[in-house]
C-alpha cells in the first residue's frame, strides 16, 4: 500500500519549496504521484521531481508518475524529459536511468 | 507620482556611469599595460551589464553598439584578439561613442550616428586584423552588427545553464525552450549531471543544463534575442553550424597548400566543438565563433564570481538631499551647541562644574558627528579625473597634438559640492595646457622634445586643502607676447615694470588670450579669468608656474569642504570677523619703529629681513575712517594665493572656532572682501574675511608701478 501525493496545478518557483518538503517528508515508502492537475510545470519544480526519482531508486522504493495531464506532459518533452525519468519501479532497476543523462 | 519605472531608469543611469568610469580606467590600465587579468573581465562586464539593462529599457541602438563592444571585447578576454595599441585605442574611442549614448538614452537626444557607425566600421576592421583573413569577408557593414545570415536551414548547438537568478527573477526555461522551438525543429537533451541528492536540493536552486539542437535558418542574432534577457544570468554557449557543403571525409587544400579534412562530429563530446576547422570563403563566422567553450565557461564561471562578490560590497546608495539635510542639521547644532556654551559662560557655571564638563563633552561628541557626516560626502576626485582622459583625447585630435595625460592622486578625498565644481575649472585647464601650452607636434620634434606631448593632472591634500596641479611640458608662457598683448588691449601701461610672475598672471585677467589665432577650443580667451572667478567662487586660488621652454604649471588649491571653516575669531572697531585659520601664519604685536608709511595710505611692517603691507580691517571695510594706531593693534600674518603676504591690523583676537559657512551671495549679496558669513554662538552673524582679496588689495595699493586694474578688475 503505497502512499499518494497530488501534484498542486501549478508547479512553479514558489511550488518548488513545498514539492521539496513534500517528497522529502514521504521518504522510504514507496509513492504514488498524480499528476493529473498539473496545468503549469517549471524547471525547479522538474529538478525537484527528477531529485526525488533518484532519491526512491536509491531507496529502493517505487515512485510512480500517474494520471499525467496534457499540460504536464508537453512540459516535460519540452523540457527533453519523459515520465519515465520521473518513475522508478522498485525491485526492477532499469538500467537506463542508472546515468545521469536523460535522453528525450 | 512618481513612475517606478523611471526610478529604476534612473538607477540604471546612475549605474552606467560608474560602468563607464571602470570601463574607462580598465582601458587605461591596459593601454597603460599595468591591467591585470581581472581588468579585461571588468571592463567586459561594465559593458556587457550596460547592454542588460539597456535591454530592460529597450534602448535598441545602446543594446547594439554595446553588443558590438562586448564582442570585441570578449575576444580579448578570450585570447583571439590581442589587445595591441590600435585595438585598445579603438576600445577608448568606443567607451566615448557608448558614453555618448547612454548620454542621449538618458536625455532622450539624439547622437551622431555617423559616429556610431566608424566605430562599428573599426571594430570590424579590428576583428578582421586580430583573425586569420577570410578569404571572401562579407562586408556586414550596412548593419555592421551581426554576421550574415546563413541562407540555408542549419543545425545550431545551444547549450543553456540557467543559474538560480533566472528563475528568482521569474523567468523559466520551460517559456525559453519554447521561443526556440518558434525558431525552427529543437531537439532537446537534459543534463542533469549537476543535480544534488534530493536532502542537499535547494528548491529554489539551478541544477539542470539543457543541450539543445536548433535546426533553422535564423540567425544568431536571433536566437540570441531569445535569451536577451535571461543572459546575465545563465551560462549560454551557441555554436554555429557546420558550414553547408563538406560532408564528413571531405578534403580541401587552401590558397596556402595547407589541406583540410572534415571528420564527423564526435558523439562522445561531452560539450559541441566550438571552433570548425576550416572556414570556407563565404563565411565570416570567426565574427561569432566562440571560443573553446571550456576555456569560456571557466571565464563565466569567473566572471560570474567577480560579479557576486563585487554585488555584496558594503555600499548604499543614498539621495543627496538627505545628506545635505543631515549636513545642514549637523551645522545646525554646532551653532546651537557653540551657543548653549555661550550661556553657561555667561551664567557664570565654573569650569570644573559638571555641566561644564558635559558640555565639553557634547562639544567634542558634535565635532565628532560632524565630521563622520562630512565624511559621507567626501569623495575622490577620481570621478572627475576619469573624464579627463576623454576630453584630452578629443582635444588632441582637434589640435593635432599627440597628448599623454598622466594623473595622480585620484583617490585625494573631498567634499562632493567642490568634486562638482571643480570639473568645470580643470576641464578648461587641461584643454588650455593642450591647445596653448603644448607645442605643436612639428615644432617639439624640431626642438628636441618628444612627439607626444605630456599633461600632468596631479591631486593632492596640502594644509587642509585640496591641491589640484595641472602641469604641461609644453614652451612655457611667452611672456614677451603676453605683456605686449596686454599693452595692446590697455591691461597694462606700456612702461610697466612686472615681474615674471606679474606677467604670467596677467592670463587670468578677463578678455586675454594670447594664441596668435583664436581657436574653437579654448575659446576667446575667456578660458582662465573663467577659471579664475570659478576657483575664487569656491574659496579657491589659482596660481601659475611657468619656465620657458619646459612648460607651465597651474595650481588649484581649494578648501576641502565649502560647509565648514576654522577660523580665528577677531574684532575691528567693535565688529566680531572670522579670519580663515588656513591663511594665517601668525600672529604678532607690531611694534611702532617696525612700522614704515610707504604713501599717505600705506604702511609696511618690517619682518625679519623684509617689508610686509599692513591692512588695516576696520577702514578697509568701511567700519571706519580713523586708521588704527598699529601698536595699539593685533597683527596678523596671513598668506595669500601664491603665497603672497600681507599683515592684518584688528583691535583684538577671540579665539579659534570652527564655524558652520553661509553663503551670504545666496543669503544676501556678494561683498568685496568678504568671503561667506556665520552665526555665533550669541546668534550675531559673523562675516568671513577674504584673505586673498584683502591680501590682493594691500599688494596693488603697495605694488605702486603695477596698475591698479590688473588686480581690481576682479576684486570689484
Amino acid at each position: 500500500m503505497s502512499n499518494a501525493l497530488e501534484l498542486p496545478s501549478i508547479l512553479d518557483l514558489i511550488a518548488a519549496s513545498g514539492l521539496h518538503e513534500a517528497f522529502t517528508s514521504r521518504r522510504g515508502e514507496a509513492l504514488e504521484v498524480d499528476a493529473g492537475g498539473v496545468t503549469r510545470l517549471g524547471a525547479q519544480c522538474l529538478q525537484v521531481l527528477l531529485a526525488a526519482r533518484a532519491a526512491w531508486a536509491a531507496d529502493g522504493m517505487g515512485l510512480a508518475v500517474e494520471n499525467i495531464s496534457d499540460e504536464f506532459s508537453a512540459t516535460l518533452e519540452l523540457l527533453g524529459a519523459t515520465p519515465e525519468d520521473l518513475t522508478h519501479h522498485a525491485q526492477q532497476d532499469d538500467p537506463k536511468h542508472d546515468g545521469k543523462e536523460l535522453a528525450a | 507620482m512618481e513612475d517606478p519605472m523611471a526610478a529604476i531608469r534612473e538607477t540604471f543611469f546612475q549605474e552606467c556611469e560608474e560602468q563607464l568610469a571602470e570601463l574607462e580606467t580598465g582601458l587605461i590600465a591596459m593601454e597603460n599595460g599595468t591591467a591585470e587579468a581581472e581588468t579585461v573581465n571588468a571592463v567586459f562586464r561594465a559593458v556587457h551589464s550596460m547592454k542588460g539593462g539597456a535591454g530592460i529599457f529597450a534602448l535598441d541602438s545602446l543594446v547594439r553598439f554595446a553588443h558590438v563592444f562586448e564582442t570585441a571585447l570578449d575576444k580579448v578576454r578570450s585570447g583571439t584578439l590581442e589587445g595591441t595599441p590600435i585595438v585598445i585605442g579603438v576600445f577608448l574611442r568606443a567607451a566615448d561613442v557608448l558614453a555618448d549614448l547612454v548620454r542621449a538614452a538618458r536625455e532622450n537626444g539624439s547622437v551622431d550616428e555617423a559616429r556610431t557607425a566608424t566605430m562599428v566600421a573599426e571594430f570590424d576592421q579590428i576583428n578582421n586584423a586580430g583573425e586569420a583573413p577570410a578569404p571572401a569577408k562579407a562586408a556586414a557593414a550596412t548593419t555592421g552588427l551581426f554576421e550574415p545570415v546563413p541562407e540555408e536551414s542549419s543545425t545550431w548547438e545551444i547549450s543553456f545553464t540557467p543559474r538560480a537568478e533566472l528563475y528568482a527573477k521569474a523567468n523559466e526555461a520551460a517559456i525559453i525552450l519554447r521561443e526556440l522551438r518558434r525558431l525552427g525543429d529543437i531537439d532537446v537533451r537534459l543534463d542533469t549531471s549537476g543535480l544534488p541528492d534530493l536532502s542537499e536540493l535547494d528548491p529554489e536552486g539551478a541544477y539542470l543544463t539543457w543541450h539543445i539542437k536548433l535546426t533553422s535558418d535564423c540567425d544568431e542574432a536571433a536566437i540570441r534575442h531569445v535569451f536577451e534577457f535571461v543572459e546575465d544570468d545563465c551560462v549560454l554557449l551557441i555554436t554555429p553550424p557546420e558550414p553547408p557543403g563538406f560532408a564528413p571525409g571531405t578534403v580541401i587544400t587552401g590558397d596556402n597548400g595547407f589541406k583540410f579534412e572534415f571528420f564527423p562530429p564526435s558523439e562522445e563530446e561531452e560539450e559541441p566543438e566550438a571552433e570548425v576547422v576550416a572556414a570556407p570563403p563565404p563565411v565570416a563566422r570567426e565574427v561569432q565563433a566562440p571560443p573553446p567553450p571550456p576555456k569560456n565557461q571557466a571565464v563565466e564561471v569567473m566572471a560570474a564570481k567577480a560579479e557576486a562578490a563585487a554585488s555584496v560590497s558594503a555600499t548604499i546608495r543614498v539621495d543627496l538631499d538627505r545628506v545635505d539635510r543631515m549636513i545642514d542639521l549637523v551645522g545646525e547644532l554646532v551653532i546651537n551647541e557653540a551657543m548653549l556654551s555661550q550661556r553657561v559662560l555667561e551664567a557664570g557655571i565654573a569650569r570644573a562644574s559638571g555641566v561644564a564638563m558635559a558640555l565639553e563633552e557634547l562639544e567634542h561628541l558634535t565635532r565628532e558627528i560632524q565630521d563622520s557626516v562630512m565624511a559621507i560626502r567626501a569623495q575622490p576626485v577620481r570621478s572627475v579625473f576619469q573624464r579627463m582622459p576623454r576630453l584630452v583625447r578629443e582635444v588632441a585630435a582637434q589640435t593635432h597634438k599627440q597628448v599623454r595625460l598622466v594623473t595622480e592622486g585620484e583617490g585625494t578625498e573631498v567634499d562632493k559640492t567642490v568634486i562638482e565644481r571643480i570639473a568645470d575649472p580643470l576641464t578648461h585647464m587641461i584643454r588650455n595646457a593642450i591647445d596653448h601650452g603644448l607645442e605643436s607636434t612639428e615644432r617639439r620634434l624640431e626642438i628636441g622634445k618628444p612627439a607626444e606631448g605630456t599633461v600632468k593632472l596631479i591631486a593632492l591634500h596640502r594644509s587642509g586643502r585640496i591641491v589640484l596641479e595641472v602641469s604641461d611640458d609644453g614652451g612655457g608662457i611667452n611672456r614677451a607676447r603676453v605683456k605686449e598683448k596686454a599693452i595692446e588691449n590697455g591691461v597694462i601701461a606700456p612702461d610697466a615694470q612686472l615681474s615674471d610672475d606679474e606677467i604670467d598672471n596677467l592670463i587670468f585677467l578677463p578678455g586675454f588670450s594670447t594664441a596668435a589665432k583664436v581657436s574653437d577650443i579654448s575659446g576667446r580667451g575667456v578660458g582662465m579669468d573663467v577659471v579664475r572667478q570659478s576657483v575664487a567662487a569656491l574659496g579657491g586660488r589659482i596660481s601659475i608656474t611657468s619656465r620657458p621652454g619646459l612648460g607651465s604649471t597651474f595650481t588649484l588649491s581649494l578648501p576641502l569642504t565649502l560647509a565648514v571653516l576654522d577660523g580665528m575669531v577677531v574684532s575691528a572697531h567693535g565688529h566680531t570677523l572670522i579670519i580663515p585659520l588656513s591663511a594665517i601664519v601668525e600672529t604678532l604685536k607690531p611694534r611702532a619703529q617696525d612700522v614704515f608709511p610707504l604713501d599717505h595710505e600705506i604702511n609696511v611692517l618690517a619682518l625679519r629681513g623684509g617689508y610686509v603691507p599692513m591692512v588695516d580691517i576696520a577702514t578697509s571695510l568701511g567700519y571706519s575712517e580713523q586708521p588704527i594706531e598699529p601698536e595699539q593693534s593685533v597683527a596678523l600674518l596671513v598668506e595669500g594665493e601664491g603665497g603672497v603676504r600681507a599683515v592684518l591690523l584688528v583691535d583684538a583676537i577671540h579665539g579659534q572656532r570652527q564655524v558652520v559657512i553661509k553663503s551670504l551671495e545666496a543669503n544676501y549679496r556678494a561683498v568685496p572682501g568678504i568671503g561667506a558669513a556665520t552665526v555665533m554662538g550669541d546668534g550675531r552673524v559673523a562675516l568671513i574675511l577674504d584673505v586673498d582679496a584683502m591680501v590682493r588689495d594691500a599688494r596693488s595699493d603697495s605694488g605702486a608701478r603695477a596698475p591698479e586694474q590688473l588686480v581690481l578688475t576682479d576684486a570689484a
